[in-house]
């Protein structure tokens, strides 16, 4: 066994049962497993599922690597067990179903889809061991991990980042393209780490944002065209601080934020046992949570196969289409955005003091000052399939969103703190709370949703659906009839309405199926 | 005080053992470190002794191997003063010295092997480890290698009542030799292995033990479960449907799939929807009746006034499955 052995166990499969939907055949070798390891077990069980695989690294990750006892990823199989402590009426639940650290989740949810990830937190909490890690299971050495981390700092220049032209080239070179580039490393792997980004120069930043978003580097008009991979960033102080003001599309491009929480003393016996042990856990990491490139190409396969049934999109839909609307912006319809008013640089106050007389406190687009991107929307969706992947499902759950949603948003959704929501009672909190913040905010959406019965009675849904089946064959009365009902609904909605987010998309898409439905019998009378 | 063969292998690896004991008793902190030195000098240094004999060329993986077993058992609560359950150091003791040339050749395999399989029976309601470690000390030591005495142990399970391993067991008795097959399922003597396969596939209530014909006589061939109350799995009495060779069963919220035949009956956690598709797709054999605590079949009858109406009833082609409010326990009726 040794010590190294016991920190190298992983967990024993399943590691989220599920009931199963058939009786499992028998196999008389099960004789043999038990309570005392047997030598080569590994090699006897068959190559356990990805999603297996995944979770196995994950539990080992907690129960031998970081030492994280936060499981605020919370998943309930029945009510929780909950608890008001202090004066301020803090809310502790004990959750009933299998709960997860994000610190750790998120991360290898980035791993197994080869996004990007950004680390949080104060110094000494454990980012860049995480993000090493990552560079592990990834089948990379230690030292190759951290020989490839590039560490920001103030004087870092492009040939630091990227690579230098060879030196006798340089001399003897007659034309740029005889010019060889000597790459670095780092730029050739799967996962990538990124430590202190925000403490890199401005345009060493930029280059760095050639790399992230369209993964290849140029130097001396030669381009290096990275392999696609999992990126790992770390940052002190995200708000703003570092060094450098980190450049706000290179913000754009990561994908999911990760707050380091603090260490609880009460695992102080954990850290000893290292320290006396020796033990680092990255040089210990099993062999069986290993991840082969074709494994991570197979797993991003399966994770885009995970379905995302109607009723969790129809949600999110609603939940997004709060927060792009902006009734002042604009006279004409379709810019009555808050980036219309963005790009005119219309002061934030401005636009607020202008507001038509909504109730603020109950529109969740008096929130914040902007609204989603469609890559948001899609990092979104994907983080919601990986984790339901995670979880053995191969459908994502509202509650999959629910918990992802908070880290994909961490720095996309900025918040109006001076919004009359902040200002209620008990919402303060949310000032400085981002993630608890957006889990409420999606919450506040789906109460809204329910309440206005659009499960059951979705009219644009209705029309929309009618419209998917396509015009083939549709005759000229029918198509009038269609865009008489799409008149009669936006007719209905402006007698006295206030205008929300979401009904602002509806009649969008209204407009869209009148206009397709308009083509179309202008195109029929021609036949 | 411990063999002077294993003293040496001790004091040898001395630092790298007390490393080892340092990390077990990380994962298990109850492990003691006197019920450990107990459980070294007897049951692994008996072991010891008789592997230096057999072949001491292998004395010290064998030690290695037998020290970290020890330390999951003791550190488990499985071995030592102590100990909750009594049969795995039964087996050790009585198991490996005997088997100890095959031991020696492979450690890693049998030591680990035997533990959890007499770890399985003991924990299998029901099922025999006595019996198990019976069969393993008298036959295992002729095996070639570990490769048959694994495959014995798993035919040998299977007598000592853990049913579900059926299938798998027989396969396993192919690859035995005849005697040995014959000698660990208990067949009378003079029978052949050809014969008493053909007969047990055709029927799970055939006993290799007996010389008897098929008999159509419908027998009562086991009460399978009890109330949770006095150590069983059963919270209310339970219900029956049938699953093909198997039953499923229900009591309360809770679903087990049993398995049943001449050596034992084992039940297995199961589903909601696997025992409502059971129920739902009900099967009867021709010529089997039932009235009130009579069954008939054929023009055999058997009655059990004691247990008042059944609650349910489930078949297949050998064995009939039956229910009371009054009971607890599963009565199987053997139709073959």
């Amino acid at each position: 066994m040794g010590l190294r052995n016991t920190f190298q166990r992983v967990s024993r499969s399943p590691t989220n049962p599920h009931p199963s939907s058939a009786p499992s055949p028998f196999d008389v070798a099960d004789l043999y497993r038990g309570p005392v390891s047997t030598q080569g077990d590994a090699r006897d069980e068959g190559a356990p599922p990805l999603d297996e695989k995944l979770r196995q690294a994950y539990f080992w990750i907690v129960n031998s690597a970081i030492i994280s006892p936060h499981y605020d990823v919370e998943y309930n199989e029945g009510p929780p067990q909950a608890f008001v402590l202090g004066d301020s009426r803090s809310r502790l639940t004990l959750p009933s179903g299998q709960s997860y650290s994000s610190f750790v989740l998120l991360p290898l949810l980035t791993f197994a889809t080869r996004r990007k990830c950004l680390f949080i937190g104060g110094p000494g909490r454990g980012k860049t061991a995480s993000a090493i890690l990552m560079g592990v299971l990834a089948g990379y050495s230690v030292r190759e991990v951290r020989r490839a981390m590039q560490h920001g700092h103030p004087q870092m220049t492009i040939a630091d980042l990227l690579g230098n032209p060879l030196p006798a080239d340089l001399v003897n070179a007659q034309r740029i393209e005889d010019i060889r580039i000597s790459w670095r490393q780092w730029l050739g792997m799967r996962v990538k780490v990124i430590d202190e980004y925000n403490r890199i120069p401005t345009r060493t930043q930029s280059a760095l944002l050639t790399v992230m978003g369209d993964n290849y580097a140029e130097v001396l008009n030669h381009i290096y065209e990275c392999p696609d991979s999992a990126w790992f960033l770390t940052a002190n102080d995200e708000q703003g601080g570092g060094t450098y003001q980190v450049i706000e599309a290179l913000r754009d491009r990561i994908d999911i934020v990760v707050q380091a929480l603090a260490f609880n003393p009460r695992f102080l016996a954990d850290l000893l046992t290292r320290i006396e042990e020796n033990i680092r856990p990255e040089e210990v990491v099993p062999r069986q949570i290993i991840f082969t490139e074709a494994e991570v190409d197979r797993m991003q396969e399966e994770i885009r196969a995970v379905t995302v049934p109607g009723e969790a999109r129809r949600r999110l839909e609603f939940f997004a289409s709060h927060f792009e609307f902006c009734e002042v912006a604009a006279d004409q319809f379709e810019y009555k955005t808050k980036d219309t008013a963005r790009l005119a640089g219309v002061e934030w106050h401005t636009l607020a003091a202008q507001d038509t007389g909504r109730d603020r406190l109950k529109d969740l687009g008096c929130q914040t000052k902007n609204g989603l991107s469609v890559r948001v929307l899609m990092t979104l969706l994907i983080y919601a399939k990986a984790l339901a992947y995670f979880r053995g499902n191969r459908v994502v759950e509202l509650e999959d969103v629910r918990q992802v949603l908070p880290f994909v948003l961490h720095d996309k959704l900025s918040p109006d703190i001076e919004a009359p929501f902040f200002e209620a009672p008990g919402n303060s909190v949310f000032r400085a709370d981002r993630v608890g913040w957006l889990r409420k905010v999606l919450d506040l959406s789906c109460a809204d949703y329910d309440r206005l019965n659009l499960e059951r009675d979705d009219p644009v849904a209705v029309l929309a659906a009618e419209f998917r089946l396509g015009l083939d064959g549709l005759s000229e009365n029918d198509t009038r009839g269609r865009l008489v009902k799409i008149e009669r609904l936006i007719t209905e909605w402006s007698k006295g309405r206030k205008l929300y987010g979401h009904l602002y998309d509806d009649l969008l898409k209204l407009k869209y199926l009148h206009q397709r439905y308009t083509n179309y019998l202008r195109w029929l009378k021609t036949q | 005080m411990v063999s002077a063969a294993l003293a040496s292998i001790l004091r040898s690896g001395r630092a790298d053992l007390n490393a080892r004991f340092a990390a077990a008793r990380r994962i298990h902190p109850d492990l003691e470190a006197d019920a450990f030195s107990e459980f070294l000098r007897t049951a692994e240094d008996d072991l010891a002794q008789t592997v230096e004999k057999a072949r001491a060329d292998r004395l010290s993986e064998v030690t290695m191997v037998a020290y970290d077993a020890a330390l999951e058992l003791v550190g488990q609560k499985l071995a030592g003063p102590g100990s909750r359950l009594a049969s795995v150091e039964e087996a050790w003791r009585r198991i490996l010295p005997k088997a100890a040339g095959l031991v020696a050749t492979a450690p890693g395999r049998v030591i680990p092997a035997v533990c959890n399989a007499v770890h399985q029976l003991a924990s299998t309601p029901g099922a025999r480890p006595a019996q198990w470690i019976e069969i393993m000390a008298e036959l295992g030591q002729e095996c070639a290698d570990a490769e048959a005495f694994l495959k014995l142990g798993q035919v040998a399970a299977w007598r000592a009542g853990l049913a579900h391993f059926r299938p798998g067991a027989i396969a396993a008795s192919d690859a035995l030799p005849e005697a040995r097959v014959l000698a660990a399922l208990g067949a009378k003597s003079g029978s052949s292995w050809a014969e008493v396969r053909k007969r047990i596939l055709a029927n799970p209530w055939f006993d290799p033990a007996k010389a008897a014909k098929n008999s159509s006589t419908l027998r009562v061939v086991a009460r399978a479960g009890s109330f949770r109350g006095f150590g069983g799995l059963f919270i209310e009495p339970p219900l029956v449907a049938s699953s093909g060779e198997h039953f499923l069963v229900r009591s309360d919220q809770e679903r087990w799939l049993l398995t049943a035949d001449v050596f034992g009956a084992t039940f297995h956690r199961a589903s909601v929807k696997e025992f409502e598709a059971a129920a739902a797709e009900r099967r009867w054999p021709a010529g089997l009746q039932m009235s009130g605590s009579r069954v008939v079949l054929d023009g055999d009858r058997v009655e059990f006034p004691e247990l008042g109406d059944f609650s349910s009833a489930a078949a297949n082609g050998a064995t009939l499955a039956l229910t009371s409010r009054l009971t607890h326990s599963i009565l199987l009726l053997a139709l073959k």
